[in-house]
C-alpha cells in the first residue's frame, strides 16, 4: 500500500549520450518504460529537428508497409501474428529493411500494373463476349418481329431487315458497347435529346458482375446498340458514347461473322485467363512471403520512429560528440536505468560509459503510482477527478475498501449482488480471452475494464443484502426470527392450524411490551435484519430509521477519516502550522459537532427499547437546540438522556464556535509574523543567511521556511524535501525580502475556512443519500416482485405453467436491465460524487501531472 | 416555420460536426510554421500536425504542389459528402445551392477548353470535384449555346438559370463570359431568395455574405469589362440584384467607364470604400486580395450565431481559402520564391 498511498519519488536526471550510442540506449530506455523525457526544444519545428530525415524514412517505410498491408487484406491472406517482440533494429539494419520493402513494394506495383492491363484485356474481352451474345438475341428478336406482324413498321423493322443482311435504301449504322448500369437512364435521355428521337437504343443487362481493374471492385454494366443513320448522328453517338465513358465494341453486322468472332474471343479469353492466373498465382507468393514479416516490420518501424522521436528531444552538445536529455524517472529504478543503459553502450559497442546525472529542479515532478490490474481501475477514478499532487495522500488506496462499500450500502440486495458478482468473475477469470474483444466495442470497454471495481461491488452487495436481509426484495429466515405470533393463539393448537388461522386474520400486532402475548422472544436476530419485518406494516418506517442513522454514523466516520488522511499530509510536508492552524480545528469542529450525534445515535440504540421508547429523544431536535442553548424543563417524567447532558452539549458548543476564527486567523497570523520578522531579520544581518532567523518554532525547517517564501504553495515545500540532497537551499527560492501576499492569504484561508465549515453540514446531508438510494433500490425491487412476479406465482395449473413463463422472462428482463444495470449505474455514481466531492475534498488537491514514460509498448498500442 | 428550438432535431448533429471542422481550420501559428519551410517534404511534415494528418502519407514519390491540391480538394470534399449525405430537408437543398457555384465554374471552364480544342480528358481533371454532375463530360457536343442547354443542361439543376442565355449565336470567349456572368447572377438571385423563403438566422447571415458576393461580381465585371466590346446595357444585365449595390449603385456602376468612377460609387459604400482605398501601408495588396479577405471576415462571423445553415456555406468557402493558401504557400515553396510567401490570407487568429 506504501507505493500507492504516496506517488513514487521522482527525479529529474541529465543523461550524456555519446552521439553513436545513443540509439541504442534509447532503444532500451523503450523497452523498460520508466522514462519520461522532456523535450528540450519545444520551440523548434517538427522539420527543423535533427533527425528528422530518419523520421521521414520511417514515414516512408510505413507507407510501403500500409500498401503491402491493403494488398494482403485484399487478398484476404491472413497476417502472421506470432505474438513476439522484436528489439529496435539498428540504424544499419534500417538501411536493410528500407532496401527489403522497396524491393517488395516494385515488384508487388510492377505484379499488379501487369496484373492490371492483363485484366483490363480480359474485362474487353468479357465484355466484348456479352455485347455478342446480347446483341444476337437483338437481331433476332428484330427477325422474329418481322415474321410475326406483317404490319411491324419503322425502325424496327428497318432494323430487322438490316439484320437481315437485306441492304434497303436506307442504310442504318449500329455502335455496340457497354456501360455502367446507373448511368444508361441518362445516357438514354441525352441520346434522344441530342439526335432528336433518330436514335434507336437497345439495351440488355449483363448480368454477371464485372470487375474494374482499376479498383478491383466489383461492377455492374448494361450492353447497348444504338442503330442510327448517317454520318452527323455517328459522330454526335460516339461523342456521347466518351461523355459517358461508354466503351465501345465493334459489332459486326452479319450473323456469321459475329460467330466467327465469338469463336476467337472465347479462345483469346482462354488463353488470357491462363496467364492470368499465373499472374495471380505469383502476386499470392509475393503477398504470403510480406504477410510473415509484415506485423515484425510494423512493430520495428514503430520503434525506430519512435526512437527518433526522442532523439529529436535532446538537446546536441557543441562539439556534436554527445547528446544531452533530461528525463524523469522513478528514484527507485535508477538502477534498471543504469542497467539498460549499460546494455545499450554496449550493443552499440562504445567504449565510454552514459552519464546519469540527479539534477535539482524547482518543477514539480510528475505523479507516478505502481498500479496492477486490481488498482488501475480504482487510480483511474481517483485520476478522473485530477491526476495527485506529487508525493500528496492518495485516496484509491481506501477507495478501494470505501468505494465498493459505500455502493454497497445503497445497492444492498444479496441476488443482485450475487449477479454482478458472478457477471464480473467472468469477466476477471476470462481475462485473457476477453481482452481484445475491449478494443471494439466502448461500452463493453467500460465494463470490462472496471472488471475488478464491479467484482468488489458485487462482493460487498451480498454483504450488506444479507445485513439488509434483502435477496430480490425477499427476506431469508435462516436463523429463526425473534418475533412470534404464537403467544396470541391458543397454546395447544399446532403450529399448521395456527398457520391456517393467521392467514384468516387481517392484521396481527406484536407488542414487545405486552408479557402475556410474548411476541418478542428477547433474543435477537444473531445477524441483519430479522424477517419478520418483511411482512410488517411498519417496514419502511423501520428501515428507514436504522438507514437514515447508519448513513450519518458512516458518513461522519468517512469524513473524519478523511481529515485525518489531511494530518498524514501536513505531517509528510513536516508542515506544524498547518496541524495547529487547520486541522486541529477542522477535527473539533467536525467532532464537536457530528461526531456528538454519532455517539448520541449509538447511544439511543443501546439504551432505549421497546420498554422506554416514548421516552426517546429527538436526535435532530436535539442537537439544534442544543446551538441555541435551550433545555426545555418539561420533560413528561422521562429521565433526561443521560446526567450532565446540558453541561457537556453548552461545553461543546463553545469549543467549536471558536473553532472557525482559529481556522481563519491563526495561519496566516503566524506567516505574517514570520515575514515581519524575516524582513528585520534579513535587514539586520545582510540577507546571507536567513536561515537562523526562520527557526523561531521548533518544528519548522527548511520545508516550511520555503513554504513561506512561496506563499502557500505546496509543490515547493515538497520538493525541496524529496530531493534534499540536490537542492540547495540558501539558493533555492527567493526567501531574501521576498514579499508575499499577506492580503492574498487571508483571503485564501477565509474561503477555505467558510467552505471547510458550510461544507461539514451540508455533506454530512449529502451523506443521507446512501439511506435514499438504498430505499429506492429496495421499493423498486419490491415493485417488481409484487407487480410482475407474483401475478405468475399466484396462478395455479397449467395456466400458471405459462404466466409464471411470461413473468418471469419479464421479471428477469427488468430486474438485469432497470435494477441491475440501471440502478447499479445510479449507486455508482452517487459512490463516485461520495468519495469525489464529500471525501476528498477533506484533503486532496489533484493539482498534479501523470507520470508518462517513453515505452514501446505504450507507442504500440497508439499504433 | 422554421423554429430555432427545433433546429438541431435535424441539423444539430450536422452543425456539431461543421463547427468542428472549422475548428480545424489552421491558426495563425500554423501559417507562420508554413512558411518557414525549406521544402514540399516539410511543407508535409507540419500538416501531418494539424488537421490534415496524414492525409499526404499514403503518396509514393516525390510530392508535387497539383498532388497536394488534388488531396486537399478531396479532403473537403469527403467532409463536404459526409455531411451533405446525412442532411435532409432544407439543409440538403441548402447544401446543393452551395454545390451549384462549382458547377458553372465547370460548365464554364468545360467550354473555354471546347472552344480551344483541349482534350475533354485534361479538361475534366481540371474541374472542381465539388461540382461535378453526371452529364458533364458530354458537354463536348455542344457548338452552341441552344444545344448547350438542349442536351447537357436541361437536366441538372443549372437549366432554370440558363434560360436568359439562350440564342443560337456559336460559342466564343465572350460568350462564354457572358454565360458564366449570367448563370452567376440568376443563381445568386435564386440561392439569395431561397435562403429568405428558409428564414430566420439563416436568412439574416446568407444575406449578408451572398450580398458581398453578388457586389463584389459586380464590381470585378465593371473593372474586367474596360476596354472590352462588351455594350453598358449587356453588362447592366449581368449585375446580380441581390447585393448592397442594387438597385442605385448597380444603376451607377452601369454608366462608369473607368476605374474612378467604380471608386465613386464605392465610396457610397462604407465597407466598400476601404478595398479601393489605398492603405498607405506600401503593402500594394490587389482589390481582389482585399475582397477575399473581406469574405474570409464575413464568413468567419457567421459562426458567431447559431441553428442556421449559414456554417456550411462559410465552412465551405472557408476551406476553399485555406486550401488556395496552402496551394500559395506549396507554390511558393517549390519554386523558392519566397518574396510573396506571405501574401496568403489568414483565416483564423
Amino acid at each position: 500500500m506504501g507505493d500507492l498511498f504516496r506517488s513514487q519519488e521522482m527525479t529529474l536526471c541529465q543523461l550524456f549520450l555519446q552521439a553513436e550510442a545513443a540509439y541504442a540506449c534509447v532503444s532500451e530506455l523503450g523497452e523498460l518504460g520508466l522514462v519520461q523525457f522532456r523535450d528540450l526544444k519545444p520551440d523548434t519545428n517538427a522539420f527543423q529537428r535533427k533527425f528528422v530525415n530518419e523520421i521521414r524514412r520511417c514515414d516512408e517505410m510505413e507507407r510501403k508497409l500500409r500498401y503491402l498491408e491493403k494488398e494482403i487484406r485484399k487478398d484476404g491472406i491472413p497476417i502472421l501474428d506470432t505474438g513476439d517482440n522484436p528489439e529496435a533494429p539498428n540504424p544499419r539494419e534500417m538501411v536493410d529493411l528500407e532496401a527489403t520493402l522497396e524491393k517488395l513494394e516494385n515488384e508487388l506495383r510492377e505484379v499488379n500494373a501487369y496484373a492490371e492491363s492483363l485484366k483490363k484485356n480480359f474485362l474487353e474481352l468479357t465484355e466484348l463476349k456479352h455485347i455478342l451474345r446480347k446483341t444476337q438475341t437483338f437481331f433476332e428478336e428484330a427477325l422474329h418481329d418481322q415474321h410475326m406482324t406483317e404490319e411491324a413498321v419503322g425502325l424496327m423493322t428497318e432494323e430487322g431487315m438490316m439484320a437481315g443482311g437485306q441492304a434497303a435504301g436506307l442504310r442504318l449504322q449500329s455502335v455496340a458497347g457497354v456501360i455502367l448500369r446507373e448511368r444508361l437512364p441518362a445516357f438514354e435521355r441525352m441520346l434522344w435529346r441530342v439526335c432528336r428521337g433518330n436514335v434507336f437504343l437497345k439495351q440488355a443487362e449483363i448480368d454477371t458482375a464485372l470487375e474494374d481493374p482499376a479498383t478491383g471492385d466489383k461492377v455492374l454494366k448494361s450492353v447497348f446498340i444504338i442503330f442510327f443513320q448517317g454520318e452527323q448522328l455517328k459522330t454526335r453517338v460516339k461523342k456521347i458514347c466518351e461523355g459517358f465513358r461508354a466503351t465501345l465494341y465493334p459489332c459486326p453486322d452479319s450473323q456469321a461473322e459475329r460467330r466467327e468472332m465469338a469463336i476467337s474471343v472465347m479462345t483469346r479469353i482462354e488463353d488470357l485467363n491462363t496467364v492470368l492466373n499465373t499472374t495471380v498465382d505469383h502476386r499470392m507468393r509475393v503477398l504470403m512471403a510480406a504477410a510473415k514479416n509484415l506485423r515484425l516490420w510494423f512493430i520495428k518501424v514503430g520503434k525506430i520512429k519512435a526512437i527518433y522521436h526522442t532523439l529529436n528531444m535532446f538537446n546536441v552538445e557543441a562539439t556534436n560528440k554527445c547528446l544531452i536529455a533530461e528525463a524523469w524517472c522513478a528514484v527507485d529504478d535508477l538502477d534498471k536505468i543504469h542497467l539498460a543503459l549499460r546494455r545499450g553502450t554496449e550493443r552499440a559497442g562504445s567504449s565510454i560509459p552514459p552519464i546519469l546525472n540527479r539534477m535539482s529542479t524547482r518543477e514539480m515532478p510528475p505523479t507516478y503510482f505502481r498500479v496492477n490490474k486490481l488498482t488501475s481501475g480504482f487510480q483511474s477514478i481517483i485520476d478522473a477527478y485530477g491526476v495527485a499532487s506529487y508525493r500528496e495522500a492518495n485516496p484509491s488506496p481506501f477507495a478501494i475498501v470505501t468505494f465498493p462499500f459505500l455502493f454497497a450500502v445503497m445497492y444492498g440486495d444479496f441476488g443482485h449482488g450475487t449477479l454482478m458478482f458472478l457477471a464480473a468473475l467472468w469477466m476477471v477469470l476470462r481475462e485473457k480471452q476477453l481482452a481484445p474483444t475491449a478494443k471494439l466495442s466502448e461500452i463493453w470497454a467500460t465494463f470490462f475494464n472496471g472488471r475488478y471495481i464491479i467484482l468488489m461491488m458485487g462482493a460487498f452487495s451480498i454483504y450488506t443484502g444479507l445485513i439488509y436481509n434483502d435477496c430480490f426484495s425477499r427476506s431469508v429466515n435462516i436463523f429463526g426470527s425473534g418475533w412470534s405470533v404464537r403467544g396470541q393463539f391458543n397454546q395447544s393448537l399446532t403450529p399448521d392450524q395456527i398457520r391456517t388461522q393467521v392467514r384468516g386474520i387481517e392484521s396481527l400486532q406484536l407488542n414487545p411490551n405486552d408479557a402475556q402475548a410474548k411476541a418478542w422472544r428477547a433474543n435477537p436476530y444473531p445477524f441483519g435484519l430479522d424477517p419478520v419485518w418483511q411482512v410488517s406494516g411498519n417496514k419502511i418506517t423501520f428501515t428507514n430509521s436504522i438507514k437514515m442513522k447508519t448513513s450519518v454514523v458512516l458518513g461522519v466516520i468517512h469524513m473524519l477519516f478523511g481529515v485525518f488522511v489531511s494530518l498524514t499530509n501536513h505531517l509528510h510536508r513536516r508542515d506544524m502550522l498547518s496541524v495547529v492552524g487547520e486541522f486541529v480545528p477542522q477535527v473539533l469542529f467536525l467532532l464537536g459537532m457530528f461526531g456528538y450525534l454519532v455517539i448520541l445515535i449509538l447511544y439511543k440504540w443501546a439504551v432505549y427499547s421497546g420498554r422506554n421508547s416514548n421516552c426517546a429523544p429527538n436526535l435532530l431536535i436535539g442537537l439544534i437546540n442544543m446551538f441555541l442553548f435551550r433545555y426545555d424543563k418539561a420533560t413528561n417524567g422521562c429521565p433526561p438522556i443521560y446526567t450532565g447532558y446540558q453541561g457537556l452539549q453548552t461545553f461543546l458548543v463553545l469549543l467549536i464556535i471558536p473553532c472557525a476564527p482559529w481556522m481563519l486567523l491563526v495561519k496566516p497570523l503566524i506567516l505574517r509574523r514570520r515575514q515581519q520578522m524575516l524582513a528585520r531579520g534579513g535587514a539586520m544581518m545582510g540577507q546571507q543567511h536567513p536561515q537562523p532567523q526562520m527557526q523561531p518554532d521548533a518544528g519548522v525547517d527548511g520545508g516550511d521556511q520555503t513554504e513561506l517564501g512561496m506563499g502557500q504553495q505546496q509543490d515547493g515545500g515538497n520538493n525541496i524535501h524529496d530531493g534534499d540532497k540536490a537542492v540547495d537551499m540558501g539558493a533555492g527560492y527567493g526567501d531574501h525580502g521576498e514579499e508575499v501576499d499577506i492580503g492574498e492569504v487571508f483571503v485564501h484561508q477565509a474561503i477555505h475556512t467558510i467552505e471547510y465549515c458550510l461544507s461539514c453540514i451540508s455533506n454530512t446531508a449529502s451523506y443521507l443519500r446512501l439511506w435514499a438510494l438504498s430505499l429506492a433500490h429496495a421499493q423498486l425491487s419490491e415493485v417488481l416482485w409484487g407487480m410482475v412476479l407474483a401475478i405468475g406465482l399466484k396462478r395455479e395449473g397449467f395456466g400458471g405453467c405459462l404466466a409464471l413463463f411470461v413473468a418471469f422472462s419479464f421479471w428477469a428482463l427488468l430486474t438485469v436491465v432497470v435494477l441491475l444495470l440501471m440502478e447499479g449505474l445510479s449507486a455508482f455514481l452517487h459512490a463516485l460524487r461520495l468519495h469525489w466531492v464529500e471525501f476528498m475534498n477533506k484533503f486532496y488537491k489533484g493539482e498534479g501531472y501523470k507520470f508518462e514514460p517513453f515505452s514501446f509498448a505504450r507507442a504500440e498500442l497508439e499504433m | 416555420m422554421f423554429s430555432e428550438s427545433m433546429f438541431s432535431v435535424d441539423a444539430g448533429y450536422l452543425e456539431g460536426l461543421a463547427r468542428g471542422f472549422k475548428g480545424g481550420i489552421l491558426k495563425k501559428t500554423d501559417y507562420y510554421n508554413l512558411t518557414q519551410c525549406e521544402t514540399l517534404e516539410d511543407l508535409k511534415l507540419h500538416l501531418q500536425s494539424t488537421d490534415y494528418g496524414h492525409f499526404l502519407a499514403n503518396e509514393a514519390g516525390p510530392l508535387t504542389v497539383s498532388v497536394i491540391e488534388e488531396r486537399l480538394k478531396e479532403k473537403l470534399i469527403i467532409e463536404f459528402n459526409h455531411l451533405r449525405t446525412q442532411a435532409t430537408g432544407y439543409l440538403a437543398e441548402f447544401m446543393d445551392y452551395i454545390t451549384y457555384s462549382y458547377m458553372i465554374d465547370n460548365v464554364v471552364l468545360l467550354l473555354s477548353g471546347i472552344l480551344h480544342d483541349r482534350p475533354i480528358k485534361e479538361m475534366l481533371a481540371k474541374c472542381h470535384p465539388m461540382g461535378t454532375f453526371e452529364q458533364m463530360e458530354a458537354i463536348h457536343i455542344a457548338t452552341t449555346t441552344r444545344e448547350l442547354y438542349d442536351a447537357v443542361l436541361v437536366d441538372t439543376p443549372l437549366a432554370p438559370y440558363f434560360a436568359d442565355c439562350i440564342n443560337e449565336e456559336d460559342l466564343n470567349e465572350m460568350n462564354i463570359e457572358i454565360i458564366r456572368n449570367t448563370l452567376y447572377k440568376a443563381y445568386l438571385e435564386d440561392f439569395s431568395a431561397f435562403c429568405q423563403q428558409i428564414g430566420g438566422t439563416t436568412a439574416e447571415v446568407m444575406q449578408e455574405v451572398l450580398a458581398f458576393e453578388a457586389d463584389r461580381r459586380a464590381f470585378m465585371i465593371t473593372i474586367n469589362s474596360f476596354g472590352t466590346e462588351l455594350l453598358k446595357e449587356d453588362r447592366k444585365k449581368l449585375y446580380p440584384a441581390c447585393g448592397r449595390l442594387y438597385p442605385g449603385g448597380l444603376e451607377m456602376l452601369a454608366q462608369a467607364e473607368e476605374v474612378e468612377q467604380v471608386k465613386l460609387v464605392a465610396d457610397y459604400f462604407a465597407e466598400y470604400r476601404v478595398m479601393f482605398e489605398d492603405d498607405g501601408t506600401g503593402m500594394d495588396k490587389t482589390l481582389e486580395d482585399k475582397f477575399f479577405e473581406h469574405e474570409v471576415r464575413l464568413n468567419v462571423r457567421a459562426f458567431m450565431q447559431q441553428f442556421h445553415y449559414g456554417v456550411f456555406y462559410s465552412l465551405v468557402k472557408l476551406k476553399e481559402q485555406e486550401i488556395r493558401n496552402i496551394i500559395w504557400i506549396a507554390e511558393c515553396v517549390s519554386q523558392r520564391h519566397r518574396a510573396k510567401i506571405e501574401a496568403y490570407i489568414p483565416i483564423l487568429e
